[in-house]
């Protein structure tokens, strides 16, 4: 993880020059270079998340197996770092922003947020990654690439041989990172989508900054970048919602503790509020069949499926404990009458339907105190019991 | 039978360890081991959900609920209405007669034992003064018989025990010390219809309280014997403050909290709830005011160890739609932190938010897209009951759909409406009504002509009966994608669903149908249409009800006769300007004349003439020298049509015999 920043790093002194000079196409080259530390930070900040909730778990029981430790404070300084990263691009394109509204007069009030919102598309799409790419990264920087650099370049008011070097310098050292991280098996980013995303990305800032976010979709020509990109929007400001200050009051740990609760008997307001719940979801019924469940329920029908079991509480006994009731002659004795009795009584028991098993096994124990009872006698004409 | 049985219940117990045939060095793997299978449990009704699961939706069917007779089967909603209810008073009606005279339905017929057909005894058995009498008669909810029998018992000199007073309090709290009114949802729903925009629900809300005529009252039984109780715990002191909050008594609980805290007992969540409600509700103070007192109650809350449920982020969430613009950070703030302590929102929650950012918008300002991070967490969901107000989302979601013209979240909004059972939740009549219709009008804008019909076809009449603007805008659609053919189904429709004296569907129909020239049969179909509307305003004439024709009906109707042939009945039409004493239109008297001189009648056209020389329109003259040019008129008529547009006007009952001639 941590080579990965470190690679990322190097190119935020770049991006200053194309920043601080202003000009329009100033936040495409922010997109690209804010594309990659923050895609891969996405899958660092899952992995420190995954490690927090472990440190916790940790803390919880007293006992922190160092490792743990360690690698819990390295993702949390990664973190730092892409704070720090993201910081420093919004810095860039706050300070972009002003220049560009002594240059531009139409870009007023949504081009801050245009401009993020076409970063985090940007973003997302990165982290995307076609797969149509890596042929071309086989290749150090395809010609394509070159001729849209130079291209940059021409649009740029300044000297263009250093942008378009600058510019060359700067996917190439993307395209090393790329490689790397694909060699890795990580995410992969690929440099041409990347260029191809600076062109448009550039004129939607444009053209879009006085108009409302979602008129957007209809000016722009190609129609699976533009569908893309209001799915991203949205991805990013749900992003908003969910993720932000909120009131911390209360504490995640102390409300999911399980406290011991007293069952009490349901008060009035319990029961009324409960009458007031079933009513929420209440709708005439919509067939037949809801009607006969409903009917079930009140009790009005006979229970599905009809069998002869109806009524019958017999506490979930099986069948085949109403049936072989032969291992409940373990105590008797293995032959002579009073076995041949005692097989003669299970037959019988296992073919009433009208006891239930419990029932059944009362009946044989009443014999095996019967006949204890008349130890004597059974004794007295040499029939063994027990 | 045994032997052989307990012969090879003893290989199957050794079976089971796999080293033992070793051991024995007997081939034994003829016998295999015997797994008696379990017996197999059925829910009660599983065989009926799973026939029920196969049963869909049949679009051309009414609605199950209802009676499948053609004479009983609605056509409006209004009759679906009074047949569900003339069903559900039925029922009630039965019941309470059975309740009312136990004695004479005794005999239980059914075998097994049915008890809900049996009758319910709501009075009190136990006659003597004693706790177990008080207990059943708060059982029974009997608030006056309680309080005696509680204020007899004291006198008596008897303590009533903690348990038996609270409970006693939790009902005479709850009802705010009224006898409970009977159980009647139906009526309930009746007098909160709210059928347009649910703008005023928090003044309709309080208006229902009032109209139950229930307030907290100083001095009431409660307080009363609240304050009898001699050693109150923490739920008497609680369960007042429900009450006094259920009731509107909001300084009170709030003052009843802080003596709570003065004898160091502890709140429950539940009192929690109605105190943030209550801090709400609070008229004197400011929004932001109101916001830090509810946060010092929640951080009361934190500090006491009070877990907060769902219901108290709910409140917040609803009581922070009071302050407008200024509960919306805090709002979501609130969200959040339920999020963050693992708490799922319910329907509720989402609802209250929609609320909160939807509620006051200004279509000018650039509105909020929270709708969209609501609908991407929640599609696919599905929903369980958890807060009273879960029936309110689908209808709230829909009106942000419609008002932000969004088609396709429409659409995402409609397939979460039928996932699993979430269908349940759209709530009463009135609710789901107004969900449709949204939803259509939304389809009538933005959706192609085809699956708009289609869409038409699936919902109307079996899901809900459109309202006479849901048809206008359908007519708009039609007229838009150029398929102005169906209107005359569309009429028929209309008149089935109730809208026959609608004059502003009727006007709309009209001049749709009027408005341009069509391929002859469609004339002639529009042409029947028109009559059937002509003798919807006549018969209301014999009701004497609505407002006479409107002059633009009268000219489309004519219109439409002309067009289609139906020369006789359209000059009847102009026989009713007349009698109206409505003015017909310069297009109108053209088309009058064209017919008039296709069918080569001059005195037709001189009848034209003289009839809008008697309105003295200013097309007179044009259409006096149409005639002149275009017709073989004689000297007689010439000299007739010179008076005519002479100023001097000689006399409407001329032109009126005139044109009686003309019928």
């Amino acid at each position: 993880m941590l080579p990965r920043v470190s690679a990322v790093r190097p190119l935020r002194p770049l991006s200053c020059f194309p920043l601080c000079s202003g000009g329009p196409e100033v936040p495409a080259a922010a997109t690209v270079l804010l594309g990659a530390p923050h895609g891969t930070a996405r899958t660092k900040n899952n992995v420190q998340r995954y490690f927090g909730t472990n440190n916790t778990i940790c803390s919880k029981k007293d006992e922190q197996p160092a490792s743990m430790h360690e690698i819990s404070k390295e993702t949390e300084s990664q973190e730092s770092v892409k704070e720090n990263t993201k910081k420093d691009l919004l810095d860039i394109i706050k300070g972009m922003k002003i220049e560009l509204s002594t240059v531009n007069v139409q870009t007023t009030k949504p081009s801050s947020t245009r401009q993020l919102k076409s970063v985090e598309a940007t973003i997302n799409r990165l982290q995307k990654a076609p797969g149509d790419a890596p042929k071309k990264r086989t290749k150090s920087l395809s010609p394509e690439l070159v001729a849209a650099a130079s291209a940059i370049a021409d649009f740029l008011p300044f000297d263009k041989q250093t942008t378009k070097s600058e510019l060359l310098r700067q996917l190439q050292q993307h395209e090393e990172v790329s490689k790397a991280q694909k060699n890795g098996g990580r995410a992969k980013i690929s440099v041409s989508n990347i260029i191809s995303d600076m062109k448009v990305a550039k004129s939607a800032t444009i053209r879009a900054s006085t108009r409302p976010v979602h008129q957007i979709q209809f000016d722009e020509g190609s129609d699976d970048y533009m569908s893309q990109k209001t799915s991203d929007v949205k991805k990013s400001l749900r992003k908003n919602m969910l993720k932000g200050k909120r009131l911390n009051i209360f504490d995640l740990k102390a409300v999911t503790e399980e406290t011991s609760e007293t069952e009490t008997t349901p008060s009035l307001w319990d029961i009324e509020f409960a009458k007031q719940l079933a009513a929420v979801n209440e709708q005439p019924l919509q067939n037949g069949f809801a009607e006969m469940i409903q009917w079930t329920k009140d009790g009005k029908l006979w229970e599905f499926p009809i069998n002869n079991e109806a009524g019958f509480d017999d506490e979930g006994s099986e069948f085949h404990e109403h049936i072989f009731l032969d291992i409940h002659l373990k105590d008797f004795p293995k032959q002579g009458p009073i076995r041949h009795f005692m097989e003669l009584v299970t037959c019988g028991l296992s073919k009433n339907p009208y006891l239930s098993v419990k029932q059944k096994i009362e009946h044989i124990e009443w014999f095996r105190n019967y006949f204890n009872e008349k130890q004597d006698i059974l004794k007295e004409n040499g029939i063994e019991f027990n | 039978m045994c032997p052989l049985f307990s012969g090879s219940w003893g290989t199957r117990f050794y079976s089971g360890s796999a080293t033992l045939p070793k051991v024995e060095g007997t081939n034994i793997t003829g016998i295999e081991e015997v797994v008696i299978p379990r017996k197999k449990t059925w829910d009660k009704v599983a065989v009926l959900q799973a026939l029920a699961s196969t049963v869909s939706r049949d679009p051309t069917a009414a609605p199950y609920a209802f009676q499948d007779d053609p004479y009983l089967i609605p056509a409006s909603s209004m009759e679906s209405r009074l047949f569900l209810l003339a069903k559900k008073s039925g029922e009630n009606a039965a019941k309470f007669i059975i309740n009312l005279h136990p004695k004479y339905f005794q005999k239980d017929i059914a075998e097994p034992h049915i008890p809900c057909l049996m009758p319910e005894y709501f009075e009190p058995q136990i006659e003597d003064i004693s706790e177990a009498a008080l207990k059943e008669r708060i059982k029974l909810k009997k608030v006056k018989a309680s309080v005696d029998m509680f204020d007899q018992l004291l006198q008596a000199g008897t303590t009533v025990s903690l348990e038996t007073s609270n409970s006693l309090l939790d009902l005479l709290c709850y009802y705010g010390d009224r006898e409970p009114s009977t159980d009647n949802h139906f009526q309930q729903s009746e007098k909160s219809e709210e059928l347009e925009e649910d703008t005023g629900e928090n003044d309709k809300k309080s208006k229902a309280d009032d109209q139950f005529g229930v307030t907290w009252r100083a001095k009431n039984n409660a307080e009363r014997i609240f304050a009898l109780i001699p050693e109150k715990n923490s739920y008497s002191y609680c369960t007042m403050i429900r009450g006094m909050v259920k009731h509107r008594a909001l300084v009170q609980a709030l003052n009843l909290y802080a003596e709570l805290l003065n004898n160091r007992l502890q709140a429950d969540v539940y009192t929690f709830n109605a105190l943030i409600e209550a801090t709400a509700l609070n008229m004197n103070e400011k929004s932001e005011d109101k916001w830090n007192n509810i946060l010092e109650l929640l951080k009361q809350m934190a500090a006491q160890k009070v877990k907060p449920n769902l219901q108290t982020f709910n409140n917040i969430l609803k009581c922070l739609r009071r302050f407008h613009a200024f509960g919306r950070l805090p709002g979501l703030q609130t969200f959040r932190e339920m999020k963050a302590i693992g708490i799922e929102p319910s329907l509720a929650t989402y609802h209250h938010v929609i609320q909160l950012f939807y509620h006051h918008e200004n279509p000018s300002k650039g509105s909020s897209r929270i709708i969209y991070d609501i609908m991407n967490e929640i599609t696919g969901q599905k929903f369980t009951p958890k807060d009273p107000d879960d029936d309110m989302f689908f209808q709230s979601a829909m009106r942000v759909c419609s008002f932000l013209r969004d088609l396709e979240l429409a659409y995402q909004v409609h397939g979460l409406l039928n996932t699993g059972d979430n269908w349940k939740f759209i709530g009463p009549d009135h609710r789901r009504n107004f969900y449709y219709s949204k939803f259509f009008s939304l389809l009538c804008l933005m959706e192609q002509i085809d699956v708009t019909l289609k869409w038409y076809k699936d919902l109307v009449p079996s899901v809900f009966f459109p309202r006479s603007q849901t048809l206008i805008d359908l007519l708009q659609a039609l007229d838009v994608a150029n398929r102005l053919e169906v209107i005359p189904q569309i009429w028929k429709d209309s008149k089935e669903y109730g809208h026959t004296f609608r004059s502003d569907l009727k006007e709309e129909i009209l001049m749709l149908m009027a408005r341009d020239q069509h391929p002859p049969e469609l004339q002639v179909a529009f042409a029947d249409c028109a009559a059937d509307i002509k003798s919807t305003y006549e018969s209301q004439d014999a009701r004497k009800t609505a407002p006479d024709w409107p002059a633009n009906s009268l000219n489309c109707i004519a219109v439409l006769f002309l067009r289609a042939g139906r020369t006789q009945e359209a000059w009847k039409m102009l026989g009713l300007f007349r009698k109206h004493n409505k003015i017909p239109g310069n297009k109108l008297l053209n088309e009058f004349m064209d017919s008039a001189k296709a069918s080569n009648s001059p005195a037709q056209a001189i009848e034209v003439v003289k009839l809008a020389g008697a309105f003295s329109l200013p097309i007179c003259e044009a259409l006096t020298q149409r005639v002149m040019a275009d017709f073989a008129i004689s000297q007689e008529q010439k000299e007739a049509l010179g008076n005519l547009t002479s100023p001097t006007s000689d006399s409407d009952s001329d032109s009126d015999s005139d044109i009686s001639e003309g019928i």
